[in-house]
């Protein structure tokens, strides 16, 4: 029956879909289309039944198994899929809701996302919150059946076109960190919510701050109980890495082996046993990243599912480009330093955006205590603030000379 | 093809680990160091007779189990986890492998059977290509000159296949452990779980093997980079078990260690690096029974992770150990031994990598 599904995937992607060109890999996937144009895709994909391959069928899924989801990554890596915007919303808030949310929650909005009507984003970074999400400062406070929002996001991919985002906000200072805050469902069209772009060091914006200045949240909005948000983050987090983790890689990158391969040959670099060397080896350690996101799939399928070895995969995939970069160094020289040749100009470019993965999504430092806690087993962090009141504790980042200002955003 | 175990290797890697457990743990090994044998042949004996490992990758015509490469990764991933000696490597692996790739006939039935068995001990006398042996005298009556070394059980085997320099290129030639003009050495083995040999050919007569000594050879070496990389897995899946055990229960300021970064970071790389390794050893093996021809590369790349990465997790065993794991009572110091000549046997580092380099045609 997968065999079957593969094959309905495989012709229909080719029908509809544009085949993957070499040095597609910044990460924006179908970025020169535009919104209208991911939005009649999406919708397209839906109607040919390969949207929410997982889903149940009473919110818009296809109620299939993680089999035919596997059998689709494989056959999509192939192609650029112009629906990239709704990659955050169906894989974050989409699977969070599916989890844990209301029942009118999941049939107001899941449905609506898989038939690429409405795009969401996911609000939970701060300025003062980041490895540590839940010394966050946005505050909700209740007003009347609802909350008033007030705070800032930051790390915001998608917030300028998104129209709603799952946001994470304290609404009890009173209580130890992790017990005071809750997830709501935030309209970003609403009054009060300012999206600003986020310049990166790569001199690109993939990203935004949001702001939000007494914004209303009705009392449909809280997704899971009133102050259980953290629980409710922590399977957004875990969807989150797994989405990242098990990412097709797509099969072409200008800082994969293959590109950096053809560069060093046609720069007369293969012929240095140390550029060689170093090719081998970052061969060696891509298969070995993508031979253990494969292991990961095929435990999934036999019902072992990766859990927090999704963080594994996420570091892994981080070091790795952080060895690729070192490898393109060793094989470009100088010319990386400066040069008018577009090919080279791009591997430079992806040399300055090499240290992002490693932070975003939970920094490489977050990960590796997560899989000394969650996966080995080792004792719990000797974190001081557990049990004490969020308002008594100090969060962001604090100078001596300036009085610390418990629980106010800055 | 699929990564993850069959419930058919999955039993092997069990009973495996169950005999390592009940008949050869590192307490053997200890005694082993003190009576100076090269391994425990009780253990041989259980380990061929009784759960067939030397046969597995030998073809049932040749009386092995016919079982692939897969089924033989998989015991010598248990097997490296306990540090157990034996001649597996060296005769059941490599020799066999070499052998099984030439077109002599008459030695493979004749060898074969005795190895699947574990009655005959064989090895193969490839040693990095650094020391050489040399055809001398005429081809009707071959003798061979020379010392290779280090030589993986060359004391111990009875019979050795020794590539050498006939004047129009390489050839396999058999040498049989009484002939004349045959010295054999016995090393000081940085691990002990292995022993080695100088081997010294003087005029030493031997026989020429039929069949394509170069594609034989470089099969061999395959064969090294995934036995080696299995073994490596095993092993440092033990080291991990055996550090974050010890960061579970040893407290210091207040706290088990485990709850500190400057430990708990390491353990997630060492994590971290097993699981990719361990992917490419699975790769690896299956390629080895269903891809041949991504075999080669596979092997590589399963050993150029695990010689570094099993290296590095023995450093960090001894370190996060502190004092106790740098005293001779400790085992990490048994691990140690075996990372460092498991990163060097067979190939060096850079030579892994040129040697891969070599078969991805960059």
């Amino acid at each position: 029956m997968t065999e079957d599904f593969r094959a309905r995937a495989r012709a229909w992607l080719e029908a509809n879909a544009p085949r993957r060109a070499a040095g597609d890999d910044d990460g924006e996937s179908g970025a020169a289309t535009t919104l209208a144009e991911q939005k009649a895709f999406q919708a397209k994909l839906y109607d040919a039944g390969f949207a929410g391959i997982t889903w149940p069928t009473e919110y818009g899924g296809q109620g299939l198994t993680n089999a035919e989801q596997i059998d689709w990554s494989r056959e999509a890596r192939d192609y650029d899929l112009p629906n990239g915007a709704f990659f955050i919303g169906l894989s974050m808030p989409g699977n969070t809701i599916l989890e844990v949310g209301s029942e009118a929650q999941k049939k107001r909005y899941l449905p609506a996302m898989l038939r690429g009507e409405e795009i969401w984003c996911q609000l939970f970074s701060e300025p003062g919150a980041g490895s540590d999400v839940a010394s966050l400062q946005t505050s909700a406070v209740r007003d009347g059946d609802g909350w008033v929002l007030n705070g800032q996001k930051v790390w915001t991919s998608g917030a300028q076109y998104s129209d709603f985002g799952a946001v994470l906000a304290r609404t009890d200072p009173a209580k130890p960190k992790h017990e005071g805050i809750s997830m709501f469902i935030v309209d970003m069209h609403a009054p009060g919510v300012t999206v600003r772009p986020l310049k990166v060091a790569t001199g690109h914006s993939p990203f935004n701050e949001v702001f939000f200045d007494n914004v209303r949240i009705p009392a449909d909005g809280l997704i899971g109980e009133e102050n259980k948000g953290w629980a409710a983050a922590v399977v957004m987090l875990r969807h989150e890495r797994i989405a990242i983790g098990t990412m097709s890689a797509p099969r072409t990158s200008p800082l994969g082996y293959e590109s950096l391969r053809s560069l060093a040959a046609g720069l007369g670099r293969t012929d240095d046993q140390a550029v060689r060397r170093r090719l081998a080896e970052l061969y060696a350690r891509s298969r070995g990243v993508q031979l253990f996101g494969l292991l990961l799939r095929e435990e999934a399928m036999a019902g072992r599912l990766p859990g927090a070895r999704g963080s594994v995969a996420k570091l892994a995939g981080s070091d790795l480009g952080r060895f690729a970069a070192n490898v393109a160094l060793d094989v470009l020289g100088d010319q990386l330093a400066g040069s008018d040749a577009e090919e080279l100009q791009t591997v430079a470019t992806l040399i300055v955006a090499a240290p992002g993965s490693a932070i975003a999504g939970g920094t490489s430092e977050i990960q590796r205590n997560i899989i000394g806690e969650r996966v080995l087993g080792l004792a719990k962090d000797p974190g001081v603030d557990r049990s004490t009141p969020f308002n008594q504790l100090r969060v962001g980042t604090q100078r001596s000379d300036v009085p610390a200002s418990s629980g106010e955003p800055r | 093809m699929t990564l993850i175990l069959t419930d058919e290797e999955q039993a092997l890697a069990d009973s495996v680990r169950r005999f390592v457990a009940e008949r050869s743990p590192l307490t053997s090994l200890r005694q082993l160091i003190s009576s100076g044998e090269p391994f425990d042949a009780g253990v041989w004996k259980q380990m061929t007779a009784q759960l067939g490992l030397a046969g597995l990758a030998i073809p049932e015509e040749y009386g092995g189990a016919g079982a692939g490469l897969s089924a033989l990764s998989v015991a010598l991933v248990e097997l490296g986890a306990g540090l157990v000696a034996s001649p597996l490597l060296g005769s059941a692996v490599l020799a066999a492998g070499t052998l099984l790739r030439l077109d002599d006939e008459d030695a493979k039935r004749e060898l074969l059977p005795g190895i699947a068995a574990g009655e005959l001990m064989a090895t193969l006398a490839l040693a990095g290509g650094r020391s050489k042996a040399v055809l001398v005298g005429d081809g009707s009556e071959p003798a061979l000159s020379g010392t290779v070394s280090p030589v993986l059980n060359g004391t111990e085997a009875d019979v050795l296949l020794v590539p050498a320099d006939s004047g129009s290129g390489t050839v396999l030639y058999l040498v049989r452990a009484e002939a004349p003009g045959l010295t054999r050495t016995r090393l000081a083995a940085a691990d002990h779980s292995r022993s080695l040999a100088r081997i010294r050919l003087n005029a030493t007569p031997a026989r020429a093997l039929a069949g394509d000594a170069a594609a034989a050879l470089s099969a061999a070496a395959d064969l090294a980079n995934l036995a080696l990389a299995s073994e490596s897995a095993g092993a440092m899946r033990a080291c991990l078990d055996m550090t974050s055990g010890y960061a579970k229960i040893r407290v210091a300021f207040g706290q088990p260690i485990g709850a500190f970064q400057a430990v708990k970071h390491r353990l997630a790389d060492m994590q971290k690096n097993w699981e990719l390794g361990y992917a490419a050893v699975r790769d690896a093996a299956r390629a080895g029974d269903e891809e041949p021809g991504r075999f080669s590369v596979a092997a590589s790349v399963a050993r150029v992770l695990l010689a570094e990465a099993y290296f590095d997790a023995v450093v960090d065993t001894v370190q996060l150990h502190g004092g106790i794991g740098f005293t001779w009572e400790h085992d990490a110091h048994l691990y140690y031994k075996n990372g460092l000549s498991n990163k060097v046997l067979f190939g060096t580092p850079g030579e892994q990598l040129d040697r891969l380099a070599d078969s991805l045609g960059i």
